[in-house]
């Protein structure tokens, strides 16, 4: 019995790491579908470029410094940081503007068409096999009495809050951040109150741009892994975010995490007791996504969407 | 202060407005009458650059306004209160008027701002930390033309400021509205309500499909037996009291 739950316990700790990744992603989605209407489905691909771009200052710090300390992680940070600003920017100037009053299935079509545009390109530069990202953390782990927590899950863990409380405080605190909702509640009052829409439409970009980037250096050392597949995994957004209601910042932070301890939980018990349910996580999420749909399509947060006329 | 010559407006490709003329000149009140689809709302959306005219000169203060970008036609001093009131409803009432004064840089001056909205509206105070979607219809307006009179402009466009508000509001709402224009701000008002709009502006004009059909001051207009009939669609033995009567 104290096994099980000892078992259990370190499942959900493990799945609110993982789930804090899926929240940063779904966060990063939601803020530019609230603000701009456009459903992004390459948020995954940002946030695979963004762990891309980590892995590749880490390891040019590394060859020129050699031995790997934490102002080399610092650092490769610091440059993802400022490659994800200019990213988003971009992409409001190619995808977003020319794209934001067009129909939804135009917008669809695009963001999918970048989404395999962005594979393609990083697998042509970065070449086709997989990486092996470092850890800032190696393997070190904690122990709390006879649960025993990764630093790097920690980590994530306390990032992700971080992000969130940042974000929060910008988005109600802030002049910019308060214009950031006025107008995505309302464009054209947004516009009458002299608030350049434009800029604030970049400013979106530029912050899920930087959200799905810290998501990607999280998540890579996590799998160990770092290919180009990696984008599907944004994918992870959607249910994520109809879990938690669909155009709801809340909603999507609360359904990554609940999402990622599903996983984590399932995996644990479903598939480890059953040998034939296999790699159970990897459907999961479209099993509480379709579910969702049926039983509650508003999710946990949901708000009934009044368009204005 | 407003010089408004010939314009076209299309919304896509359906013409709105058929080269519409007008002016507003500095402290004046003026009105903007006509039914439903006429355009009065058009011609507002084309001062305030939320569309821009096929043809035509939009002049403010001797400049010309007609392709400037919303957001610097506002910096300019020419607030507009849209229809409905299109407040923040997720927003507080607070931050609605900070919304308001998004383009002030100074914060004193933004706190003076506010202060002095609250203090014209009292019932904002109260509400500050509230949803404005909270708030009931006409403190819904207050809210919108606080926000608009953030930044002090030197024009302000009201757009059916009496929709969807009980009769006794109304008469609040025109009652503020006359205030504000004593206070000395020019106001270019949009109303379906003949009735009280007419009786506070210093100047009429009537707007048919995209057109105007007539202009003038109030007892121009009142004398005008064609606004009843064109406009109102009453014929001629509609008691006159019962139309224009108080």
């Amino acid at each position: 019995m104290t096994d099980l739950f000892l078992g259990l316990t370190q499942e959900i700790i493990s799945g609110i790491a993982l789930g804090s990744i899926y929240a940063l992603i779904a966060l990063g989605f939601t803020m530019i579908f609230k603000a701009t209407e456009v459903v992004n489905f390459a948020q995954g691909e940002l946030m695979m470029v963004g762990a891309y771009v980590n892995f590749f200052f880490v390891t040019t710090f590394l060859s020129a410094a050699g031995t790997p300390t934490a102002w080399t992680f610092l650092v490769a940070l610091g440059g993802s940081m400022i490659f994800s600003v200019l990213f988003g920017y971009i992409l409001d100037f190619i995808i977003n503007r020319p794209l934001k009053d067009e129909p939804i299935f135009s917008v669809i079509m695009a963001t999918l068409s970048l989404a395999i545009i962005i594979r393609a390109v990083v697998a042509i530069i970065a070449g086709p096999i997989s990486l092996m990202p470092f850890s800032p953390f190696g393997d070190s782990a904690i122990s709390f009495g006879t649960i025993i927590v990764s630093v790097l899950d920690l980590s994530i863990i306390g990032s992700a809050i971080g992000l969130v409380i940042i974000f929060y405080y910008i988005f109600h605190y802030t002049r910019w951040g308060i214009a950031m909702q006025a107008t995505s509640e309302d464009p054209i009052a947004a516009q009458l109150m002299g608030i350049p829409i434009k800029r604030v439409y970049a400013l979106v970009w530029i912050f899920s741009a930087v959200v799905a980037t810290l998501s990607g250096i999280l998540l890579a050392p996590r799998i160990a892994l770092l290919d180009t597949t990696m984008g599907f995994l944004g994918l992870k957004a959607f249910p994520a975010a109809v879990l938690g209601g669909f155009g709801s910042i809340p909603g999507a932070i609360v359904g990554g995490v609940i999402l990622g301890v599903i996983e984590t939980v399932s995996m644990g018990t479903l598939s480890f007791h059953f040998q034939w349910i296999k790699e159970i996580n990897d459907i999961i999420a479209w099993i509480v996504l379709i579910a969702v749909l049926m039983i509650k399509p508003d999710g946990l947060f949901g708000v009934e969407k009044v368009k204005k006329v | 202060m407003l010089k408004v010559v010939g314009v076209e407006t299309y919304y896509g490709k359906v013409k709105a407005l058929h080269g519409v003329s007008l002016e507003v000149k500095e402290g004046q009140l003026v009105t903007i009458l006509g039914a439903n689809g006429a355009g009065k709302t058009t011609i507002l959306k084309t001062i305030s650059g939320l569309v821009e005219p096929e043809n035509g000169t939009i002049h403010f203060n001797d400049i010309r306004i007609d392709r400037k970008d919303p957001e610097d036609i506002v910096a300019m001093g020419i607030s507009h209160v849209p229809e409905w009131r299109r407040i923040f409803p997720e927003l507080t009432v607070y931050e609605n008027l900070l919304m308001g004064g998004f383009l002030i840089k100074e914060k004193d001056l933004l706190r003076d701002r506010m202060e002095e909205a609250y203090r014209h509206f009292p019932v904002l105070r109260q509400r500050q930390k509230q949803r404005a979607g909270t708030l009931s219809g006409g403190e819904q307006q207050m809210l919108a033309i606080s926000r608009a009179l953030m930044l002090k402009p030197q024009l302000l466009l009201l757009d059916e400021p009496s929709l969807g508000l009980s009769p006794l509001l109304v008469q609040d709402i025109f009652a503020t509205i006359k205030e504000l224009h004593r206070s000395g701000v020019t106001i270019l008002l949009v109303e379906q309500n003949v009735n009280h709009a007419l009786k506070i502006a210093d100047y009429g004009y009537v707007l048919t499909t995209g057109k105007i059909f007539l202009s003038g001051t109030y007892e121009d207009l009142l004398d005008e037996e064609k606004v009843r009939e064109q406009y109102l669609g009453e014929g001629k033995y509609t008691r006159r009291a019962d139309l224009w009567g108080g």
